[in-house]
């Protein structure tokens, strides 16, 4: 940690040149978070004779991730975002020299006074859900009612055609699963070959999807308000339908399939959404989204699991996921595709 | 072997719950103490059950391989059911248990693919009894996770 928080404190005043004496304190590193490895620190400096002091989260890539993504790809979102309305936090710096920390990491605005609920805890948000479920569901649907291309995201994302955007992301996690399953599995390969053999329509306009947005990754204080929006690594240009699924994913609900995110009823989640998009659900499509959620929590927990297996990366949080969260999908799934195939037989 | 094999993991997980993580003054060292205590907690079931779930799947996959037999038309995939349909369990070791486990559910991807493009009333009801087969087995293997409150 020592060699960090110097290292860190070098960087910073390479960054800031009217900055003296820059000290890097309390820095500890935050569970959780298997995609980077994510510290919490204060940056004190003096600058024009005065001492100023920030605190600040360092997120760095990991030798092995629960996802494969580019942190370039996470700082632009920030970046994007931050003017809009949509809470997150200030992005600061981006730097891939590895020269500074061994490894690539970007730095940003610590939210302070503020918690993130775990995904597993069966009421991660007690009294407090009434106020939180509204602005969830509704920052979400903002989201996705941006334009692209106004918050400068088009530009540095690939923006599939309307009709394929089902079918890129399919292709791209079943090809996770099958480069990284370690053991057979039926139950996600079977729910692959029916999203396939049943596509959903497509969306009526293209949108910036999360990709991860659920509980635990965002920031909320002791009043209830949303403060801040965490975790972009795996945002990119599709269906706005994609998000909503992966935020009413049972798993994120202690398996609550009707009070998605622990938060709301299903259908006034789903209400506040379409109010805050300005897009109506096309319940078809949805369904196929809700399941392709659980193929894609599969995919992750799959890769984890190798990860986790191969002593690539040793955090338990990887070999948790494996367990549990695919214990979870795999029973959620079979459950939902077991309801199929007893229609389609009867 | 007395104490049993899950009694000590329980135990050791409420040590490591109640006793060591409130000492910890550090954030990530806390939260990687709780995840080892919950799988400790859900390697207890495990450690009970192992052998016996995937023993009991292998058992009606292979039952299932025996019904399937007559409905699918591929002369090699229908040998390879029969094949399967016929073996047992040489070893309780639970990697062992595993690799058949595995090899059997490989050869299920492979009949389900083959049903699902047939378009008869058997294909159909072969292809639910399919997957009522897998959420049932999926549900046999739910991991346990501790009441907390």
């Amino acid at each position: 940690m020592e060699d960090i928080a110097t290292k860190f404190a070098a960087y910073l005043a390479h960054k800031m040149p009217g900055a003296a004496n820059v000290t890097v304190s309390g820095l500890s590193r935050i569970h959780g978070g298997a995609s980077r490895e994510t510290y919490r620190l204060t940056a004190s400096w003096e600058e024009e004779g005065a001492p100023r002091a920030r605190p600040l989260i360092l997120r760095r890539d990991p030798v092995a991730s629960l996802i494969d993504t580019e942190r370039d790809l996470e700082f632009n979102a920030y970046r994007a975002f931050h003017p809009t309305g949509v809470p997150v936090p200030e992005p600061l710096y981006l730097e891939t020299d590895a020269k500074w920390l061994d490894r690539s990491f970007f730095v940003m605005e610590q939210i302070e006074g503020c918690q993130a609920a775990s995904p597993f805890s069966p009421d991660p948000y007690g009294e407090l859900a009434p106020k939180l479920g509204p602005q969830f569901f509704s920052i979400l649907g903002q989201i996705a009612a941006q334009d692209p291309e106004k918050i400068g995201l088009a530009a540095t994302m690939e923006a599939p055609a309307l009709d394929k955007c089902w079918e890129r992301e399919l292709d791209y996690w079943e090809g996770e699963i099958d480069k990284d399953t370690l053991i057979a599995q039926p139950i996600a390969k079977g729910a692959v070959r029916w999203l396939r053999r049943n596509p959903p329509p497509p969306p009526k306009r293209l949108t910036v999807v999360h990709g991860d947005y659920r509980t635990g990754n965002f920031l909320f204080n002791d009043q209830g308000e949303i403060k801040s929006i965490l975790d972009w690594e795996m945002c990119h240009l599709g269906d706005p339908l994609e998000d909503l699924a992966w935020a009413c994913d049972p798993l994120w609900a202690f398996e609550n399939e009707e009070k998605p995110g622990g938060l709301l009823p299903r259908e006034e989640a789903l209400s506040l959404w379409e109010k805050a998009s300005g897009i109506t659900i096309d319940r078809k499509a949805f369904a196929w989204w809700e399941i392709f959620a659980m193929v894609k929590g599969l995919a992750i927990w799959i890769s984890a699991g190798k990860e986790y297996q191969a002593g690539a990366n040793t955090d338990p949080v990887m070999a948790f996921s494996s367990w549990y969260c695919t214990d979870v999908h795999n029973r959620l799934l079979a459950k939902r595709m077991k309801a199929i195939a007893e229609g389609e037989a009867a | 072997m007395k104490p049993d094999i899950p009694v000590v993991l329980q135990h050791s997980f409420g040590k490591l719950l109640l006793e060591v993580a409130p000492h910890i003054t550090a954030e990530y060292a806390v939260g990687n103490t709780s995840v080892i205590g919950l799988m400790m907690f859900m390697s207890a079931t495990e450690f009970e059950r192992g052998a016996e779930v995937r023993a009991s799947e292998n058992r009606t996959m292979r039952a299932i391989f025996d019904e399937a037999e007559g409905l699918v038309e591929d002369a090699g995939l229908q040998a390879k059911l029969a094949e399967a349909a016929k073996g047992q369990e040489t070893s309780l070791l639970l990697s062992d248990l595993d690799a058949s486990n595995d090899a059997l559910k490989e050869l299920l991807i492979e009949l389900q693919s083959v049903i699902e493009e047939t378009d008869s009333p058997q294909a159909r009801a072969l292809g639910a009894r399919i997957w009522a087969f897998l959420s049932d087995a999926a549900d046999a293997r739910k991991l346990p996770y501790p009441s907390l409150g």
